[in-house]
Formats: C-alpha cells, structure tokens, sequence
C-alpha cells in the first residue's frame, strides 16, 4: 500500500500471543488514525468491563500521512476505555515515536489482557517481543527512555512510555515520549499501568510507500515554506506560547484559579514568561519533519531540562495563581517526568486552592499542607504526592470527584468538571460556541478547535473576523464570542475537519487551525501519498462516519443529552471584571444551541442519540442494530 | 559551474529529520529517513542534535579506499558519488569516512552518498532552521564550515556530560 504500511499488530498479554490483521479493509470507511481507532475500540471493548479489566483494549493509531515527508505528519492517536469518565478515552501525541512505528511495519497497534509482570514491547523491523520491565518500574519516564536504549543497544530507538504515576494506576497518568511529547489525557498511562506495561519500544528500516513521489516533494517542499512563513508559526518558533499568555488572560479566555473569575491583573501586568523565555529556551522543537516549532526546549541549571508548550503556560500559572516560572517549570517537568496529566493535576491544585481558600477544608485534610493560593510549596507538594499516592495526593489520584466526596458535599458542588475531566483551561462563560463545542465534545474538552479560535480572533479585529465567519459560516454572529447564534454549524464544520487531521496522522494545528484552516491541503496531501483520488467531502464524510460511531460507543457506555453539559458555576457565577464582565452561560440559550446542533447532526434531540436513520445512511447499520436495538 | 558545499551548523538543528526524509523521498521515491543521505544524530533529553553529511574532503578517504574506484568526484558539483555499476558493496567507503557519513541502504546494502541533488540540495529547502545551507565553495566558505565543524565536538561533549546552557 501506499499511506499505510498496511498491518494492525494485535497483541495479548495475558497469553504472551501476538498476531496481525490487514490494515486496508478499513481504510474506506475509516481512513486511519483516530477514525480507524474508534472503529477498532468499538469492535474489541466489552461493554460492561472496566477501564482496568484486562480486556481494556489499549489502542496506538497512525494514519496514512504519519511518517511521510509531509510537514507536522509525526502525531499518533491512542485511545481505550477511560477510567476518568468511563467512556472512550482519547488523546494525541507527537514526537517521534509514530513514524518509527510505521517503519518498523505497523499502522496501529492494539494491546489487551494484563501481563503478570512488568514488561515493556519491543517492536523492530516486524518482529516483536514481549521483554521484562522488572528493572524499569520505579524509573521516571526521561530514565526509562534511556535505560531501553542502552539495554537494546541503539540510542535511535523511539519509547513511549508510563512513569510511576501509571504503574500506580493514578487515574489521570498520561504517556510521555522524548522530554514533554505526552498523550495527556484520560488516563491512558493508568490503563497502560494496569496491564504491567511500561513502555513500547519501536525500530524500523522500512520506509513509507507513496503513490506520486515527485509531485509530493514538489507540493510538500511548498507546504513547509508556508509553514515557516506563516505569522503563527514565526510568533510560536521564536517565543512559544509565552507572548500569547497574558493576551488571553486579557480576553477573558483563559481561568483564573478554578475557574473562579477573569482578567487576574497580576497575570495580565507581571506575567514573567518571555523573561523565562529569553533566559532558560535552548531552542524551540517540532516534531518529526515539523517546520513549526511551537515547543520550547528549556534548560534550566537547578531544575531540569525538557520541552513543553501550550497548556502547562496556564496550568502552572493562571489557574494556580502562580507567577513564579521556576515553579512553573519544576511543576511541568515533575508532570512528565512522573507521567501525569498537567491539566488534570493543575486543576486538582486549583480546586484545592479554592476549597482552603472558601474554609471548605483545613491543613488537616492536606497533610499540615497549607494550600494557599499561588504557594510554591503546595503547587510542587501535590503533584510528588499525587505521583507517589501519598496521603491526600492518594485521595486526588481517584480523581477529583472521589476526592472532593471525602471532604464533604459543600467540596463536591464546587467540583468543575465535563464528562469526568477537568475542562480543558479556556473560559466558557463569554465565548458561547466554544461552551458549546466543551458540551457536546467528545470528552469535555475538543479544543481548540476551528470555530473556537474564530471567537477568540474576534478580539484582534471584530469587523473582519465577522466577515470571515460570514463567508465560512453563513453568519456573522458565528465570529462573535457572546452570541449564542450561528453557532452550531461551525461547530459541526469543526468537528469534522479536525478529524480529517486526526484520521491522517498529521498536526491539527497546522491544518484546519492555523495555517491551513480548512480539510483542502490534507486532502491534497492524502491523495499525493496514498494514490487515491478522493474529493474532500468523501474525508469530511468519513470524519461524520467517525463522529457518530463515537457517538455511539459512548452511547453504549450510558451518554445522553444530559451528560452534554458545563459546570454549574458557567450559568451561575457571572464574571466580576474584565471585557466581558456580567457574562454567564444562559442556560436556555445554551439549551438551545444544542437543539441546533443535535438537529444538524441528525441526532434525536431529547436523547442526544443518533437516529438509525443517520447511522445508516452513514453505513453503520450494524452499530445502530447493537445499540438502538433491532 | 563553481563547485558547492553544505555547511551544517549543528547548534540550530531542532531534530526534525525534515532532511532525511525528504532526502530519501527526493532520490529513492519513498518517505525513510533510514534511507537519507544525510543523518541526524540525536540527543533528545539534552536538546542536541548533530546533522551528518559528507565533508567533501580534499583527499577523500572514500575515494582512496575504494578498490574499484566506484567513488569519484562529480566535476559539476563537487560531491563525491558512488557510480552503482562499479561498486561491489565491500563498505570501505562506510568505514573510512572519518565523519560516518557514508551511508548505506538498511535493505540491500547499496552504499548512499550525499550528491548535492546537483547543485540544489533539497535538505537545504526545507530545514526549518537553516542549519543546513549551501554555498559556494571559496575561502570564506571554508573558514565557515570550518568553524561551525568546530562546534561539533564541543556539542557531542556537552551532550554527554549534561551541562546546561549559561
């Protein structure tokens, strides 16, 4: 095949049994990636088990483009059951990892059953070997890298792997690969940790077959120009995120402490990160065959060194009230160096910042902890604590809601969260159709997506990016953060070009966010390596087919309308200060823009369930005769 | 034509591998880094990162190991080229290279040697860094690439024993 390397690697643990299955009969249907991967976790889960039953299918999913000489074509999907929300888990990692995968001959791979000890893959070149990780378990991810490499003889050898925090099960552990490359999200390091597996390891020789070579390396070499070009991509390669921090601090984007308020002018005023920038960045890094680089490689003397990007600059900042960026840095590379989630484990901080903060609890609930807005101590406490499930970090590591359950119900209605997860760090109240899209989104928290950055342009220049969302949209309120119309359709719009990106294997933020803001140039890319000669709605078209039957697994696992909801404190605290002071989530508009949106989707708008009707025009018949009953 | 160089200058790679692969989709039709003839070598938890690539070397050691004089200089270019039909694959060239960076195919062994994609090298159009360019030979250009080469051994050091940036 062209694309694909045309092998799905299915490995049990249990029986030590490894076997393969051809990738291409799901290709028309599910492209790759992401969309291949709901297709394989809504076939191999057992509905009824889960998140830590051995049958948890684990699933790594590459796409077509992963590994080619394609800009930004270095990203993996995994997904399983989450033992956050107990629906399906999904996250997305870059680095370098996926492309090897694919030369050493594997498209995806799915991994159940539990090993009884700790063990660690080793894939190369098609030969794959379930190998003892006795010697691993206790080392942090940057040690366990190393300590493959040097065991198998090859500094090039590319691992994905957990940290102590996965091997004890703490629900939010993430997968890191290289310094800070991390499958963040819903837990996949706790599921991983479940079935005693420490790392994968992957080598290969083999290469990435394409259809039309001289006319790709033509096109391609134009794409990485215009990437390089891009006022994004020079902004994200010279400062990072850091010049961007305070900007959406000022729009009122991004939460102050547990999404208590806005407009934190302390933040706003004396924000340190591109001082922190200019001292401690080595250099900023992409991933593989990536021109823009929007991570930055910190080398700090007393800390550490690694990368990082995006969330963590709010995370360790903003939402803990912190303005010290060494703690900032300490806090981040502790996260994945333990392998935890630093979104989720910022917001644990944060809520029990806010608990201590409203005398819901004292230092004796936090082990003679003080947990202060913004102090250093706390900040860094919890996490090593959370990490080694010592004490109250014991009680966080089940997740916020079991913990705040111990502290008592006044703790439990200040819980912020959607569908199990803390809300990814964007404030909803004065952006409606990103409140939307958190809502309805497959686990609380899809962005950024397309139509939400449209909001947040609005700031920059509201006449033009009106005129925009006219032209893309059909409306100009789409553009406008505060109006709750027009925006269902973008959202629809969005949810499915961020998937084209998802099912190739290639970088949504550099396509369909922000230098190729919609599915034409993937789609172009698509068909240059994989021979195919698809239209870009026959991608899109796979993308609803993905949509839905995401849909569905969640469906099956108990998801209706009700569950497409926002904290409570988004309808009822509105925003002290700032440009958008006095906004709030209306509930019945809010409402209302989900009628729109399940109507657009063709899902029944009491259940929120896709009809039959829609399932099978979509050729997923078999799924609405499972679920919807026969 | 004036003969033409690649100078690396190691401190600005970010590690991509953008030159290898599409070095190896420019030549061999297919995306594999493995089959580059130019190689990132890598030090990921440190943030170094070494692009390889041939010296061009005044007396080539490739050239004067090779018993079947397959290894020659292109007088169009100056790069040093493995003629296919004469080559009998004994890796001489592979071992003598004083900078390894004489390649070889992972999968049949055929030996792979930067050519300067005559004269317009296609890993210089798109590193993201510009730490590979291409000038012209002369004698500033020389004093270059000689000083960035300097600068190799002292990352390789720093790599190895950890130190971090002042």
């Amino acid at each position: 095949m062209n694309g694909w390397v045309g092998s799905i690697l299915k490995i049990d643990l249990t029986a030590g049994k490894i076997t393969t299955e051809p990738t291409e009969p799901y290709v028309e249907d599910y492209i790759g990636g992401r969309g291949l991967g709901v297709r394989l976790i809504y076939d191999h889960y057992v509905p009824g088990t889960n998140a830590f039953d051995p049958s948890n299918p684990l699933i790594f999913n590459t796409g077509p483009l992963t590994g080619s000489a394609v800009p930004g074509s270095g990203r993996v999907d995994v997904t399983a059951l989450s033992p956050m929300s107990n629906l399906r888990a999904k996250s997305n990692f870059g680095g370098y990892w996926g492309p090897e995968l694919k030369y050493a001959g594997y498209d995806h791979i799915v991994i159940q059953g539990k090993s009884e000890k700790p063990c660690y893959l080793w894939i190369k070149d098609g030969q794959v070997e379930i190998r003892d990780a006795e010697k691993l378990w206790g080392m942090d991810t940057f040690e366990t890298q190393k300590a493959i490499q040097n065991e198998l003889g090859d500094p090039e050898i590319k691992v994905v792997c957990i940290g102590p925090a996965g091997e004890r099960l703490v629900q939010f552990a993430c997968l890191i690969t290289e310094t800070g490359d991390a499958a963040g999200r819903t837990g996949m390091g706790a599921v991983m940790g479940g079935k005693n597996l420490k790392a994968i390891a992957v080598r290969g020789s083999g290469g990435v077959n394409v259809a039309r070579p001289e006319e790709l390396l033509e096109v391609s070499i134009k794409v990485n120009r215009e990437i390089r070009e891009n006022p994004a991509y020079l902004e994200l390669a010279n400062w990072g995120v850091s010049r961007s921090i305070p900007m959406m601090y000022e729009h009122s984007f991004f939460p102050v402490g547990y999404f208590e308020d806005v407009c934190w002018e302390d933040i706003i005023k004396n924000y340190q990160g591109i001082e922190f920038m200019e001292k401690y960045q080595l250099k900023s890094l992409g991933c593989f065959n990536c021109p823009g680089r929007c991570m930055s490689f910190f080398s700090h003397a007393d800390i550490g060194k690694g990368v990082t990007s995006c969330e963590p600059f709010s995370g360790f900042t903003g939402a803990v009230w912190n303005l010290d960026m060494d703690v900032f840095w300490e806090a981040t590379l502790l996260c994945n160096r333990m392998g935890i989630d630093g979104t989720e484990t910022s917001a644990c901080i944060g809520l029990l910042m806010e608990l201590y903060h409203d005398n819901i609890i004292t230092p004796g609930d936090t082990d003679d902890i003080i947990m202060d807005r913004g102090s250093k101590e706390a900040i860094l406490t919890t996490i090593r604590k959370i990490a080694g499930r010592e004490g109250y970090g014991d009680l966080l590591a089940r997740g916020q809601m079991a913990a705040a359950e111990k502290f008592g119900p006044e703790a439990v209605e200040k819980v912020d969260q959607i569908k199990g997860l803390a809300p990814h760090a964007y404030e909803y109240r004065a952006y409606k159709g990103t409140g939307l899209i958190a809502a309805v989104g497959h686990r609380g928290d899809p962005l950024p997506l397309r139509s939400s950055l449209l909001e947040f342009d609005w700031n920059m220049s509201a006449e033009w990016f009106q005129q925009v969302a006219r032209e893309k949209y059909g409306s100009e309120d789409a553009a406008i953060p505060t109006s709750y119309k027009g925006k269902a359709l973008p959202a629809f719009i969005s949810e499915h070009m961020e998937r084209v990106a998802d099912n190739l294997g290639i970088c949504k933020w550099i396509y369909t966010l922000f230098v190729y803001e919609d599915a034409e140039m993937p789609t172009r890319l698509f068909n240059l390596v994989t021979g195919k000669d698809w239209e870009i709605d026959k991608l899109l078209k796979v993308s609803e087919r993905v949509r839905n039957l995401e849909r569905m697994f969640d469906v099956r696992q108990g998801l209706r309308r009700a569950d497409d909801t926002l904290p409570k404190k988004f309808f009822e605290q509105a925003l002290s200060k700032g440009k958008f002071k006095g906004e709030v989530m209306d509930k019945e508009k809010f409402e209302q823009m989900k009628d729109e949106y399940y109507d657009l989707r063709g899902w029944d708008k009491v259940s929120g369930i896709p009809t039959r009707e829609k399932l099978e025009e979509l050729g997923l018949g078999d799924v609405a005769d499972e679920v919807l009953g026969l | 034509m004036a003969f033409k160089t690649l100078i690396i200058d190691a401190e600005k790679c970010s590690g991509c591998r953008a030159c290898e692969t599409y070095c190896s989709l420019k030549h061999e039709q297919v995306c594999n880094p493995a089959k580059g003839r130019v190689h990132v070598v890598k030090w990921e938890q440190e943030g170094i990162f070494v692009p390889i690539n041939c010296m061009r070397c005044d007396a080539p050691a490739c050239e004067l190991t090779c018993p079947k004089q397959a290894t020659f200089r292109n007088y169009a270019t100056g790069a040093m080229e493995v003629d296919p039909y004469r080559c009998i694959g004994c890796l001489s060239c592979v071992f003598a290279c004083p900078f390894g960076a004489t390649f070889v195919d992972p999968k049949n062994g055929r030996v792979l040697k930067c050519d300067l994609c005559d004269g317009d090298p296609t890993c210089v159009k798109v590193c993201p860094t510009g730490a590979i360019t291409c000038e012209e030979v002369s004698r500033d250009t020389y004093l270059k690439l000689i000083e960035k080469a300097e600068r190799i051994p002292q990352l390789v050091k720093q790599a190895l024993g950890g130190r971090v940036k002042k």
